[in-house]
Parts: structure tokens; sequence; C-alpha cells
């Protein structure tokens, strides 16, 4: 086997990968800010996803524009639904995974009746492949993995070095010691949430051309998301990026041996594997 | 400048401070002396916001602060440094001391805040660039303090900062929170198991048992009361 077919199959492996990252990046952030896990989160990449085909397919608004706008306006139903429901939430695992549950199937029903049961096919923004030194992918998918990389290089600056970023990081270590030193606690529950929520909303945006949109298009994503999350380990923003890449690499080798859905039963296996030698994951603290 | 007036913090039914009033006077340093469990901390915490009283009042310069929570009473001046140290410690020495100051605006009045800080602790201006974990337990209390200073408060409340630490760095403690009370003028709510450590700073003191204060007076006065010497002071 050639090193080129090798690396070709790493590319569409990370290609993937990396949207996959952006919705385990917004469960983390969540995670860290109000220790709850929202089940409900592939809900929002959906709600991403219908956008997408509404204002780009139909309306046919620049492509762009269009993600644009679907990462604001999930991210707004974000902090919508942190203000209605996930703010009474904070430190209780299990209530927000019962009230999570809940709010899945309201959103996948609701979806279903306002939308429709049927796959929406939304077109490619972009034709045409790219060749360099000898491999080949097409303009889509190197729009969408871009894209991903982009969105999380905004992420880390915007947390690192942004005023609302350090709160977050504050309150994701300490969130009382947080709070006595000024940082209003609501408000950064709030706009974590709704940070969370847009990325998976971008993440629905970014791969809409890719599959089709449907009310219950979020199960994927989220699985991935949670192998990349329990590989990288719970609460770890660099332990997403790392897991994504191990989980795409994996699966891009994989699929040079195996069809598509054997290629997805290898993901849970790198998760046995590596909770064998590290049980809290590759980058899970004390 | 402080008066708790008849506050109380109920747990479920359980009652953990039971009408309990307190001062504190401009400039005085003032300690609230107890056994653990006594309601002490349960105290601190209703009177920075992190949990809510149900009932009394708490007035701080004038203005009832009751209902408020945390981050708009850290503006109005009043500045906790919590029980177990709670620093970030994810972050650097100099990244916590920043999150001190995060509810101020003028960079050029926190660089010189930050400036004396670091003078007033050397120890951690060596470690400046380190992560908070990394610390030992003295350089944890003092980046605590320190913290607690970078938003140029009027009064300050410690709790526990002699906790866990060998006798030289508790005196090293008493000296730095005397000296932050001569120099800056700033008010200081000290609340101590360590009985010994927190009369010999303050002037004025309480004694908390079961979530009431059962006695208060002078520093000197307690010093000398037999049920202090008997309970806190080894006899």
């Amino acid at each position: 086997m050639s090193i080129d077919l090798l690396v070709q199959a790493l590319l569409n492996g990370f290609g993937l990968a990396m949207v996959y990252v952006l919705v385990a990046l917004g469960l983390t952030l969540i995670f860290s800010i109000l220790e709850i896990i929202n089940f409900a989160h592939g809900e929002f990449y959906m709600l991403g996803g219908y956008v997408t085909y509404y204002v780009f397919a139909v309306f046919g608004v620049n492509y762009f524009a269009t993600l644009g706008f679907a990462i604001l306006a999930v991210g707004l139903a974000g902090v919508v639904a942190e203000r209605l429901i996930f703010r009474y939430l904070r430190g209780k695992t299990l209530n927000a995974f019962i009230v999570s549950l809940g709010l899945l199937w309201v959103m996948q029903a609701s979806a279903q009746l306002s939308f429709g049961v049927l796959d929406k096919p939304v077109p490619s923004a972009f034709s045409g492949i790219v060749r360099a030194f000898g491999l080949v992918i097409s303009v889509e998918r190197l729009v969408v993995s871009l894209s991903a990389i982009v969105l999380i290089a905004a992420l880390y600056l915007f947390l690192r070095w942004s005023r609302p970023g350090r709160a977050m990081r504050a309150v994701a270590q300490d969130a009382d010691a947080a709070a006595l030193q000024g940082v209003d606690i609501e408000l950064v529950s709030a706009l974590g949430f709704g940070i969370g929520c847009a990325l998976a909303g971008g993440a629905g945006g970014l791969l809409a051309p890719v599959f089709a949109v449907s009310p219950a298009m979020g199960a994927l994503p989220v699985v991935k998301a949670f192998i990349i999350i329990i590989i990288g380990g719970m609460g770890s923003l660099p332990g997403a990026v790392v897991g994504g890449l191990l989980l795409g690499s994996v699966e891009g080798l994989g699929s040079l041996f195996m069809g598509s859905a054997a290629v997805n039963v290898l993901g849970f296996l790198v998760v046995i594997l590596v909770l064998l030698v590290r049980p809290r994951g590759l980058f899970g603290g004390a | 400048m402080l008066e708790l007036t008849d506050l109380s913090v109920h747990y479920g039914t359980v009652a953990a401070v039971d009408s309990v009033s307190v001062t504190v006077a401009e400039g005085e340093i003032v300690a609230i002396i107890g056994p653990n469990g006594a309601g002490k901390t349960s105290t601190l915490r209703a009177l920075s916001g992190l949990v809510r009283p149900s009932g009394g009042r708490v007035m701080f310069r004038g203005t009832d602060i009751s209902r408020w929570r945390p981050h708009r009473i850290v503006a109005l001046g009043l500045s906790h440094a919590p029980e177990g140290r709670r620093l970030f410690p994810q972050m650097t020495v100099l990244e916590n001391l920043r999150m001190g100051a995060y509810r101020r605006r003028d960079r050029d009045a926190v660089a010189r805040t930050l400036g004396e800080v670091l003078e007033r602790f050397p120890r951690l201006a060596e470690r400046r660039h380190q992560p908070a974990g990394t610390l030992s337990g003295g350089e944890q209390q003092m980046l605590t303090i320190g913290r607690a200073l970078m938003s140029g408060p009027a009064m300050l409340i410690l709790d526990e900062p002699s906790f866990g630490l060998a006798p030289l760095l508790v005196r090293e403690i008493r000296a730095i929170v005397q000296s932050i009370n001569r120099e800056r003028g700033v008010a200081v709510l000290l609340v101590e198991q360590n009985a010994r450590m927190a009369l010999a700073v303050a002037g004025r003191a309480y004694v908390m048992e079961t979530g009431r204060i059962v006695l208060s007076g002078s520093a000197a006065m307690l010093r000398e009361s037999p049920h202090v010497k008997a309970a806190y002071l080894g006899g």
C-alpha cells in the first residue's frame, strides 16, 4: 500500500472529525460551566441544519452568510434554552439528564411537525476537486474542514484572551471563587450555553450539504462527539481536539479495510482501549 | 461600615446561622472565632452573596446588600478570601491576581495595585508564571489574600487564613493582615479556628457556637474570659 493512499485516508478521516470536534467542544464547554451534560445538544445541531436548508437551499443566500446566520440563530436559541430551563439545573447532573432528554424529544417532534419527517437535501455549495502532492480532496470537504478549524481557533482565542473568556475559564475551575472575584455567574452561564449551542449550529450548517437534513440528524454527530469526549477526557477542551484527531485518523485508516458501517464501530473500540489504559481519558484530570 | 442584623441562614430546615448580629467599623479588625461547624463560614457566605440569608439584614457602606448577588457586592468594595483558598488552579499566579480585578476597568489603576501586591508578596512575584495549583500551602494562602486585594477593597473578609499552615507562616500571615489594615486602612473581618492568632490581631471579637453569637467584646477582654480560655486557648 502506498504512502499516498494512507495520507489520503487520514485526510478523509480528519475532514469530518473536525466538525464533530465542534460538537464535542460545545458539549464540553457547557459541561465545564454548568456541570451538566446536555443530551439535546444534537438537536441544536439539527436546528443549524434546518436554518441552512431554508436560508441557503430555499432562499439562495450566500453559503458563508448562511453559516454565520445559523451560528447566531442557534446560539440565540441556546441562550433562550439556558434562561428558560438549564439555569435551574446547574450542577444537578441527574435532573439535567432527564430534562435534556425530554428536550431532545420535544425538539425532534417539533421538527417533524414543522419540517416533515423526510430528508431534505441541501445542494453542495462548492463543486470541483483540489489536487496537490498526489492527494485529492473535494472543495466541499476542504471548505467544511477549514471552516471547522477556523471556528475551533476562534473559540480558543476567545477563551484565552477575551474578558468573558477568562470569566468562563474561572467559572469552570471554581464557580463560587469566580463569583467572589466579581464574575456574574448567570451571565457567563447563559453566554457559555449559547456559545456551546452556536458551535453545534455551525457544525449542522457545515454538514447539511454533506448529509441531508432531517429531524433525527443530530444522533450521529452527538455519538461521535461523546466518543471524542470520552477519549479526550471529560471537561477538557484540548482533550476534545486530540480525541477528534484520534477518532478521525482511526476512522480514516479503517475505511481502507472495511465498509462504513464497520468503521462506525471502530470509535467504540478506541474508547474501550483508551479507558483500559487511562480510565479518565487522555486529558482527564483527577 | 458593615452591619449584620439578626442574620439567619437555613439549609433546608436546619439553621446554620441563627439571628447573628455583627458590626465592623471603618478601619477595624474584627474576628469571629468558634469551633468547626459553628456557622462562621455560612455567615460569611451570606454576607458576600454566595447563599441567600433566610432572615435579617446586611448593610455595607449604608447600602442594604442582603439580597444582592456576589459580583455586585465585590464591586461595592467588599472582598472575600474564601475558606480553603479556592484559587483557579490551572491559571498562573498572575492570571489569578488579574481575576481579582475582574470588575475594574481602569487598567492603570489595576497595574498599580498589581505592583503593590507583588511588592507585598515577593514569593508570588517570583512564581508569577507558575500555575496556582503548584504552589505550596503558604504561597496559596498569600495568593488568596493577594487576589482579594486586587479589587481594591474597602473591607476584606478572610476565612481561616491560618488553616493548615506552620506556626511560622501563621505569624507571617498575621503580620500581613496587620500591615494591610494599617497601611491601607482596609477594614478586616477575620474568621478563625485559631483563636490565639485571631485575638492577637483583632481589636474586637465575637465567639460563635452552634449558629449563635455567645460572647463578644474587645480581644483583650475575651483573652481573659474563662470560657474562651477553657474552650479556645487551651486553659
